[in-house]
């Protein structure tokens, strides 16, 4: 019987994902666990490896669908089988095909008529997807033992029935579409435990090459690297990038924060962040220069109603860039609460599609690695993207005697869309966020 | 709060409801002049009188039918055995006539009767007068069966247990009457059937009882040093056994470790870990699921051979260690 590819369940409250591309086409040959399609879910694009090796045949969606997870999306032959050995319900989609599932359940309203089940067995059958025609009557009817029996005959051949796994793994291995014949179990007898799905689950696959006798290691790019690269290459063809800098006397600033902590403290909340106060003042910037919050639109520009602010945050897979909405409308407290809920989100990989979407502009944050000043590249569809570096405390002239102070310093490099923002308009904006943080009293004006 | 015992604890409940609650008298061996073979009802003859702090002849099935009989006059008895071992003599009348009752008059009788009675191992007092008997109670539909590990659960459930309509037996714990606990002086009752969670966890759910909750307690904070997270559950109730806790627990740690000094055959953590297992929480376990229970012997008269008789703290962390470590 040819191989139902079904629509993998990669996370717990997933009901579907929307197919992006068919890697693989009709009649290709296909190994065990090729990548077959790429599908995005709530969170990211995953690639969907194929259940067997074998030929794909009999795709019932096309690029663009959004299929229920579970649901049989084509098949894999195996050798000596066709097209013809298809379930009749499942034959290749025409473009004008709707969606599989009303078929089958025509096709299980007709076996009613045609077929001689009771009624217990055809309820049955419907509900549990069964083809009545394939089941085997022990009497002079299909009964509800005997669909029961085929249910539990196609359940059989799995192989990790047998396999030691706790109930956990299994589960894990199931919402996953890894099967735990792929993965190494680390307790007693080989017993695979969730730890091990899971780790199976997050690890990419590498392996050595020599190219002209040289040897390299060989990653194949996650969902999250390839976006990365995708969208960046996009953004450095498309967008000429300027990129203006400015110095930032953070003196008041901490001051202020300083004071905003001891209210949190009063009022039991956590501590307020830089980044808060920072994507604050940003937010306050971006609504006095809304060329700054804005895209690119071929033949127009749009500037944005919302002030959504997304920081690039880093994660073990790579770089994602959760958005802060309506940042403009929130207090600091809100903001920092807010921020601290997303990065543990994105650490945790939780991160939905709502919240990595919609951004109108991006601050990207290295001060930590102590690096005083970088530029960053442009996160498309926006328009300009902020890179922060380190503060570092160091001597600056403050007055107009020359009296040289310590100061700590912030550098703040704005790279922009040429074709939205002239360099004025970036100057504008960057000195307008220089005010705001050195005088975090303007915000009140 | 002030501090008191477990003993004074349940002293403290019988006393204040008896001075609210007139209904209220006390009935079992010894518990008058003595003040009862552990103290517990010390000058409660002087406060309330022959009539309310009523002595018996030794005989725990005439202590409990007497029990049975004033409750459904009316009165709302506390008979106590003064070792848990006896309640075998009163089983009859626990069994076949407290637990029936409501359910054979068709609701319109009830019995509030509360049968006290101290378990355990731990005082060399031999096989006679140190077992856990819990697990035989729990399987006479119409009993409850209340079984407090601290003196503030002791003091609420007691109160709770008095005002039941309901036969109750009243599970106590030598070892525990000298422990210690914040308990309030004023009145309060905490609910028949509620487990508590007395330490939140993560890697593991230990759901043990009585003596074993103060064990496992020690044991998850000496292993959280050690980065192991352990959730303890104590039941407070065993019958009826609040198994949504639990479930929900083990959904959450997707570990599981039943610890209890009663005997392991036939003993609650069979019950605990078939509910569980049964559940949804199944498809979140991650290892074994195991028990730990009082060997199947006697317990000895010798006091270094009665410890071995049942779960000790190392016992305890062996096993979490290896489920938790997945060594099992």
């Amino acid at each position: 019987m040819p191989v139902p590819f079904i629509m993998p369940k990669f996370d717990m409250d997933q009901e579907k994902a929307t197919i992006i591309s068919w890697s693989k086409k009709e009649g290709d040959l296909v190994k065990f666990d090729e990548t077959v399609l790429t599908v995005e879910t709530e969170k990211v694009a995953i690639d969907v490896p194929a259940p067997a090796s074998g030929i794909l045949a009999g795709i019932l969606y096309k690029d663009g669908d959004v299929v229920p997870v579970t649901k049989v999306i084509a098949y894999i032959l195996k050798e000596g089988e066709s097209i013809a050995d298809l379930p009749k319900a499942d034959s290749p989609t025409l473009p004008s095909k709707p969606e599989a599932a009303p078929v089958l359940q025509t096709t299980v309203a007709a076996q009613a008529a045609s077929v001689n089940a009771t009624p217990v067995a055809l309820r049955m059958a419907k509900e549990e997807g069964v083809d009545l025609s394939k089941v085997l009557a022990s009497g002079d009817k299909i009964t509800r033992e005997d669909v029961q029996h085929y249910i539990e005959e196609q359940k059989k051949p799995a192989a990790h029935v047998t396999l030691p796994a706790t109930p956990a793994a299994r589960r894990i291995s199931l919402e996953t579409g890894i099967p735990l014949e792929a993965v190494a179990g680390s307790g007693p007898r080989g017993r695979v435990q969730s730890a091990d799905v899971l780790a199976k689950a997050n690890s990419v696959p590498s392996s050595v090459t020599t190219i002209n006798g040289r040897e390299a290691e060989v990653v194949p790019l996650n969902s999250i690297r390839r976006t990365i690269a995708e969208r960046m290459q996009k953004s450095f063809q498309e967008s000429p990038h300027i990129a203006l800098a400015v110095d930032v006397d953070m003196t008041e600033i901490e001051n202020t924060r300083k004071r905003f902590n001891i209210q949190a403290e009063k009022f039991g909340q956590p501590r307020i962040t830089i980044t808060a106060l920072m994507i604050k003042i940003v937010a306050w910037a971006l609504v006095r220069n809304p060329y700054i919050n804005a895209s690119f639109n071929g033949d127009s520009i749009l500037l944005w109603k919302d002030v959504n602010i997304g920081v690039a945050t880093a994660v073990p897979q790579g770089l994602v860039v959760p958005v802060l909405k309506g940042v403009d409308q929130l207090g600091v407290s809100e903001i920092n609460m807010r921020l601290s809920e997303l990065a543990d989100k994105a650490r945790e990989n939780k991160l939905k599609l709502e919240n990595v979407q919609g951004g109108t502009f991006t601050i990207s944050n290295l001060g930590m690695f102590g690096i005083r000043q970088f530029r960053a590249v442009i996160n498309p569809p926006e328009s300009a993207i902020l890179a922060v570096g380190s503060v570092v405390r160091r001597p600056i002239v403050v007055d107009e005697q020359d009296r040289v102070e310590v100061r700590p310093m912030l550098s703040l490099t704005l790279s922009a869309d040429h074709r939205v923002i002239d360099g004025i308009v970036a100057a504008q904006f960057l000195s307008d966020l220089a005010a705001g943080l050195e005088s975090p009293n303007l915000l009140l004006f | 709060m002030p501090e008191i015992s477990y003993l004074e604890a349940i002293r403290q409940a019988l006393w204040q409801e008896m001075k609210r609650d007139e209904r209220v008298f006390l009935l079992g061996e010894d518990i008058g002049r003595y003040g009862g073979a552990f103290g517990l009802t010390h000058d409660m003859l002087d406060e309330f009188g022959p009539e309310r702090v009523r002595e018996t002849p030794i005989s725990e099935a005439t202590i409990v039918a007497t029990a049975i009989g004033a409750s459904l006059l009316g009165m709302r008895p506390v008979a106590e055995i003064m070792f848990m071992d006896f309640v075998t003599l009163a089983l009859d009348q626990i069994a076949n006539q407290a637990a029936k009752m409501h359910f054979m008059f068709g609701g319109r009788t009830t019995v509030p009767i509360v049968i006290r009675m101290p378990g355990g191992s731990g005082s060399g007092a031999a096989s006679q007068h140190s077992q856990s008997l819990e697990s035989v109670l729990m399987h006479f539909p119409g009993l409850k069966v209340v079984n407090p590990s601290t003196p503030y659960d002791a003091k609420g459930l007691m109160l709770a247990s008095i005002r039941d309509p309901n036969p109750v037996c009243f599970i106590e714990h030598k070892v525990l009457y000298k422990t210690k606990g914040e308990v309030p002086e004023g009145d309060y009752t905490i609910p028949i059937g509620i487990a508590e969670i007395k330490r939140a966890g993560r890697d593991i759910t230990v759901v043990a009882n009585n003596i074993m909750v103060m064990k496992t307690l020690n044991v998850a904070e000496k292993l959280s040093k050690d980065g192991i997270e352990v959730e303890v559950i104590d039941p407070r109730t065993l019958l009826p056994l609040d198994t949504e806790t639990i479930i929900n627990s083990v959904a959450r740690t997707c570990r599981l470790l039943v610890v209890h000094e009663a005997c392991l055959t036939g003993g609650w953590a069979g019950e605990v870990i078939a509910c569980v297992v049964g559940s949804p929480a199944f498809d979140y376990i991650d290892a074994p699921v195991r028990r730990l229970g009082g060997k199947d012997i006697p317990i000895p008269y010798n006091r270094g051979l009665e410890k071995f008789a049942i779960p000790q703290e190392a016992d305890i962390e062996q096993e979490i260690r290896a489920l938790v470590e997945g060594k099992i």
